[in-house]
């Protein structure tokens, strides 16, 4: 495998290392032993040694959720997500990418979204087109919002005409290009995506990111692959929280005991934890998992649900239990993603909302 | 196929099995047979590292609970298949190595935790459970499980039991055949059995102390009640320099005699001015000893008086509280890639235990053994679970990578001939086989060795409890 040697050194250093064994979401809910950045690495240092051959470890690649728990406690600075993706890259470089996956880089390639889903529910065809206008902010909404969990696309559009905030959404959006970045890194076709999706951008002052891995995408990834946005980026829990601090919004805080699950993009990429907790806090009674802000634990995601569905139940489900050990009722979720896992989770008494919901009532 | 059957028969075992486990937790591919060849043992890693492959399982399995796993054991003694239990793959002995392929039983779906008892103080839970994971459910009610090894997110609750482990703050709160009350077995046989509802009585033998250290060739532990601790009011720390190891193993004998602290770790000379100056930061000549007191506060206050009064008594040098905070901070830093010995360079840990009287002379001795037979390997110890009566020795032998043979065969035999010399050493003046990370197949021909006529209580309980010997193959000396 043609593997820069910054990853093969990274590869070597964890393939024999355990320390994070105890931290990745997936290996945890399936307790499987190859569902563990030491795992991941020894079958891509054997296929660098000839010992196997790379399709036969791409399954396994593919179960690392990119969320960086394994990378956020090495106290040495390994980094399993970059071999992973560097892997998948190299994997779709040499045709060796599984055939599920194939399929979804196509629809990324020609729809858009990994779903190739192309029609909008009709209530959120309805709610963007009252903002279609031109205007200084684009709030931009993500493919999971528009295509997978639409009512939530709906409310996060709902809670900025509360605040009065006059706003864009497109009705074409462009992808972000954070889907084929998880699928196949940075690939030519990826940085194209990214470059079509920032040109639209910078058409706006300010860009309101609803889904954090589009987060994540658009105010680090583009700058890794040297992508400019001149927009001004923003988060959308960071806009609301300023809404908030503005009186735009208005704060009815209840009884509610909730606690609240930091999307790892948020959390870990982008170092943002304080902006969710001011908003949980103004509509309920905030209490915290023992894992929580940078050490959260990934709950789960709607673009691994297309090829490991009872995987992302199991994670979710862990997640929930997590809340319950410390007698938690109401999870609240900042990632449209991660409401939708938690929320697939059947017999589980724990209330699972989005900020939006605690925001709207 | 290692195991000798045909197709159709293996065909016919596969089926059986995804039906005990269900399909997608019964395996023959690739990556779970690599995955599952490679644990920290040396000789695994180095073969890996060459490009080539350990002995690989032909199928690995993945029970729920201890219904699942006597399933699997019943169909494994049907067919005479050799059954290897995993835990997380962190021990060093190679003890969870499938050498003779057959099914590879990973424990870690089993990784529930069923009762946070903070009445009767402990976790039931699944043996599979990762110990990390243990302590953080300790840690939501407020406890601790006391037990932290350097691989405690490496590890999982069997995995520890298997191998008779122990952490930093063994001197206080125990190892791990102190941290039990109740197991769930499953008898080679499938039988699925439990230890006595408490751990101290007089109902004859415990039955824990027969499966714990048993490595899987014996049964599978498939739940266990774990001990957890009130939280303590205070923790301190004390460094110490002491000019030589004899006025430190005197000073902490005469100490232990009055109480116990928590952490208990010196270092030899060499240790001192390798590992403890670039983690710790201490850069001065000596034995760096570290002690750790914890509790109530005002015991703490009087257990810190009684330290310094003793201490001081055999010539310490009182470091002040600076260093060991530190090094507690940094503990877990010093088994980091970039921090740890690691491939090409060659190593082993050849801990130790004996009665004080003894354990500075087998320290001696297998110093002096590795590097008069082995001029090339570097020798470094300390010393970090103590008792009253004794302590043990953590004493490591390092081989610069341009010293190792580049043939893993060659590489094999060197490493080898060290072990043996090292332990060999060890026994002539009165220790054992190992201290707490378990024999596996690394030190197996050495178990006769230590227990001579004794070794017949085992190998007939072996012969018992699993007529055909499908428990971990080539495991323990047995």
């Amino acid at each position: 495998m043609n593997m820069s040697e910054k990853c093969k050194q990274h590869v070597d250093s964890c393939r024999f290392c355990w320390m994070c064994h105890h931290i990745c979401p997936v290996g945890n809910a399936t307790g499987h032993e190859r569902s563990t950045p030491r795992a991941r690495a020894l079958g891509i240092s054997m296929v660098n040694r000839g010992a196997i051959d790379l399709s036969e470890i791409m399954d396994n690649v593919y179960e690392c959720a990119g969320c960086g728990a394994c990378v956020d406690v090495c106290v040495t600075g390994w980094d399993p997500v970059m071999f992973a993706k560097e892997t998948r890259l190299q994997a779709a470089l040499e045709g060796k990418l599984p055939e599920y996956i194939n399929a979804l880089v196509d629809n990324c390639l020609d729809k858009g979204n990994a779903y190739a889903a192309t029609a909008l529910c009709d209530k959120l065809t309805a709610a963007i087109e009252k903002h279609s206008a031109k205007t200084d902010t684009l709030l931009f909404l993500g493919v999971d919002a528009r295509y997978k969990v639409c009512k939530q696309a709906v409310k996060a559009i709902e809670v900025l005409e509360k605040a009065g905030v006059e706003f864009t959404v497109l009705a074409d959006e462009p992808a972000s290009g954070a889907q084929l970045d998880y699928l196949i890194g940075a690939a030519d076709e990826t940085k194209q995506q990214m470059s079509a999706a920032a040109a639209v951008l910078n058409g706006f002052k300010t860009v309101v990111m609803y889904d954090p891995q589009d987060a994540t995408a658009i105010k680090r990834t583009y700058k890794e692959y040297g992508i400019d946005v001149t927009a001004s980026a923003v988060t959308y829990t960071s806009f609301v929280a300023g809404l908030l601090k503005d009186g735009k919004l208005e704060a009815k805080r209840s009884d509610k005991d909730v606690v609240f699950q930091d999307p790892f993009q948020l959390a870990r990429d982008l170092e943002e934890t304080d902006e969710a907790r001011e908003i949980v806090m103004s509509y309920a009674v905030l209490g915290e998992m023992l894992l929580n802000r940078n050490e959260t634990v990934w709950a789960g995601n709607l673009l691994m649900a297309e090829y490991m569905p009872e995987v992302i139940k199991k994670v979710a489900a862990r997640r929930i239990f997590n809340a319950t050990s410390i007698n938690a009722k109401t999870i609240v979720t900042a990632s449209v993603s991660e409401y939708a896992a938690l929320k697939s989770v059947e017999q589980s008494d724990v209330e699972i909302l989005s900020l939006e919901d605690l925001i709207l009532g | 196929m290692q195991y000798q059957m045909n197709e159709f028969l293996f065909s016919m075992i596969l089926t059986e099995l995804e039906d005990a486990v269900g399909k997608e937790n019964c395996s023959t591919r690739t990556i779970d047979k690599v995955t599952h060849s490679v644990d920290y043992y040396w000789l695994s890693r180095m073969w890996a590292d060459r490009g080539c492959r350990m002995p690989e399982a032909d199928i690995v399995v993945s029970p729920l609970n201890a219904t699942e796993v006597s399933k699997v054991l019943k169909i494994a003694n049907y067919y005479k298949l050799p059954v290897t239990t995993w835990g997380a793959g962190g021990g060093t002995q190679g003890g969870a190595i499938p050498v003779a392929g057959g099914i590879l039983l990973d424990t870690k779906r089993m990784n529930q935790i069923f009762e946070v008892n903070t009445e009767g103080m402990y976790i039931e839970c699944g043996t599979g459970a990762i110990y990390k994971h243990i302590e953080y459910a300790a840690n939501e009610v407020g406890k601790a499980t006391m037990h932290y090894p350097s691989s405690l997110t490496c590890s999982t609750v069997g995995g520890f039991l298997a191998h008779r482990g122990i952490g930093v703050v063994s001197t206080k709160y125990g190892k791990i055949d102190d941290m039990v009350l109740q197991m769930e077995v499953v008898l080679p046989n499938g039988d699925i059995i439990n230890t006595s509802s408490a751990p101290k009585h007089a109902a004859g033998p415990d039955l824990n102390q027969i499966f714990i250290g048993s490595e899987g060739t014996l049964g599978v532990i498939t739940k266990a009640q774990i001990r957890i601790f009130d939280q303590p009011e205070e923790r301190r720390f004390r460094g110490f320099l002491f000019q030589d190891m004899t006025g430190a193993f005197k000073a902490s004998r005469e100490l232990l005699q009055k109480f116990k602290p928590s952490v208990m770790r010196l270092y030899d000379e060499a240790e001192t001015a390798s590992l403890i100056k670039k983690i710790v930061g201490v850069e001065r000549k000596g034995a760096f000893m570290n002690v750790a007191y914890e509790g109530v506060k005002e015991m703490v206050e009087v257990e810190e008086k009684i330290l310094l009064d003793t201490f001081a008594k055999y010539g310490a040098e009182d470091l002040g509280s600076e260093y060991g905070k530190k090094w507690w901070d940094e503990k877990i830093t010093f088994f980091y890639p970039g921090h740890m010995m690691d491939i090409p360079q060659m190593f082993g840990t050849m801990d130790t235990i004996a009665p004080y009287g003894k354990i500075e002379e087998i320290y001696w001795a297998m110093k002096e053994a590795i590097e008069t037979n082995f001029p090339q390997a570097k020798f470094i110890a300390h010393f970090s679970h103590w008792y009253e009566w004794g302590a043990m020795v953590y004493d490591r032998f390092i081989i610069e990578g341009k010293d190792v043979p580049e043939d893993p065969v060659e590489a094999l035999r060197l490493h080898q001939a060290v072990w043996t010399c090292g332990v060999r050493a060890a026994l002539a003046h009165g220790g054992v086989v190992n201290d707490h990370h378990g024999v596996g197949i690394k030190l197996g021909r050495l178990m006769k060795e230590q227990y001579g006529p004794a070794m017949q209580v085992f190998e007939n309980l072996k012969k018992t409890l699993d007529p055909n010997g499908i428990m971990n193959p080539f495991k323990l000396g047995l």
